[in-house]
């Protein structure tokens, strides 16, 4: 039998895009694949950046989450940086850790808040601002957690800030170190971190 | 010869928390695995049946209150107790540990003679 031509099919309708309205508006959907979506289509969008904080405070679902963290993240502005800062202190452990880790993807915006972090008077968010420097690729990153190391008055952020540095110490940290167990001399994590790290 | 010792789970994205735990937990005469975070732990805890879980709190891709609750979810369902231990000490943070399924928490750090003590407890069923 010959070859049967057939007509051809009718072109798809294809939708138009979502508006960065109605975007914004499907961060606050009941289902959370449609926020997930939502939270990634607003990538670049800065008016978008108020309801995507506003979103994160409230957003317990962890892939919704780290989709709004991402598109956050990706800004790297003071106002995002303030915004997820705020979070290092939050209740909610896992927010407060995806806030961290987006935080320390932020080279630009974050160094300007780590200061005012480093003299919190939660000693657990300084805890968290030690897992931020951990990975925050900037140039001062070692000097601030050295700085926790030599200066801060909480024996459980000194050792999450020499947890921190372990990757990059050197020769040079070790008068830290032992100046940091002279500090504590009754904790006994904080003495074999510094033994461990000296070996 | 089979290794009897009970074997723990040390749970932590520290590495000198992790190494802290080992030896600690080694000397103890435990057999000890160690995990990265909470998603490695349930993953650990599908394939080896643990005598006991000693897990973090603040930790990245899933923290220490989502793995306990994994845990005990019907996917893992294991009955192994759960030691939590974290830097958190605000109030509530203990509760909020209770109702994920652990079986203790407690404050870092915990000195050797404590974490022994407590871990032998827990894995004989004594409530510490």
């Amino acid at each position: 039998m010959g070859l049967v031509r057939r007509d051809a099919p009718p072109p798809e309708e294809t939708a138009a895009p979502p508006t960065t309205g109605t975007l914004m508006r499907q961060l606050d959907d009941a289902d959370p694949d449609c926020r997930r979506e939502a939270a990634l289509g607003l990538g670049g969008v800065a008016e978008a950046v108020p309801a995507l904080l506003r979103r994160i405070a409230v957003e317990t679902e962890p892939l919704v989450r780290d989709a709004v963290l991402t598109t956050l993240a990706a800004h790297d502005t003071a106002k995002v940086a303030d915004g997820l800062g705020g979070h290092l202190a939050s209740d909610d452990a896992g927010l407060r850790t995806a806030a961290a880790e987006a935080l320390a993807t932020m080279p630009v915006s974050v160094p300007a808040i780590i200061p005012g972090l480093l003299t919190d008077p939660d000693h657990d968010v300084r805890v968290m601002t030690a897992m931020v420097l951990a990975d925050l690729p900037h140039p001062e990153s070692q000097a601030w957690l050295a700085q926790m190391i030599a200066e801060d008055a909480h024996p459980n952020v000194v050792t999450a800030a020499i947890d921190a540095l372990l990757p990059s110490l050197g020769p040079e940290h070790h008068d830290l170190l032992r100046a940091a167990v002279q500090r504590f001399p009754d904790d006994p994590f904080l003495r074999f971190t510094v033994e461990a790290a000296l070996r | 010869m089979t290794d009897k010792r009970p074997k723990v789970l040390v749970v932590d994205d520290a590495a000198t928390v992790r190494l802290y735990h080992r030896t600690l937990l080694d000397n103890a005469g435990f057999e000890v695995a160690e995990a990265a975070n909470g998603l490695e732990a349930v993953e650990a805890a599908l394939s080896t049946a643990f005598d006991l879980f000693v897990i973090d709190v603040n930790m990245p891709k899933m923290d220490g209150y989502a793995c306990v609750e994994t845990l005990r979810s019907e996917t893992v369902g294991t009955p192994a107790p759960v030691l939590m231990i974290s830097t958190e000490d605000r109030p509530g943070d203990a509760d909020r540990a209770y109702a994920a399924g652990a079986n203790l928490y407690l404050v870092k750090p915990v000195d050797a003679e404590r974490l022994a003590r407590v871990a032998r407890m827990l894995t004989a069923g004594i409530a510490a």
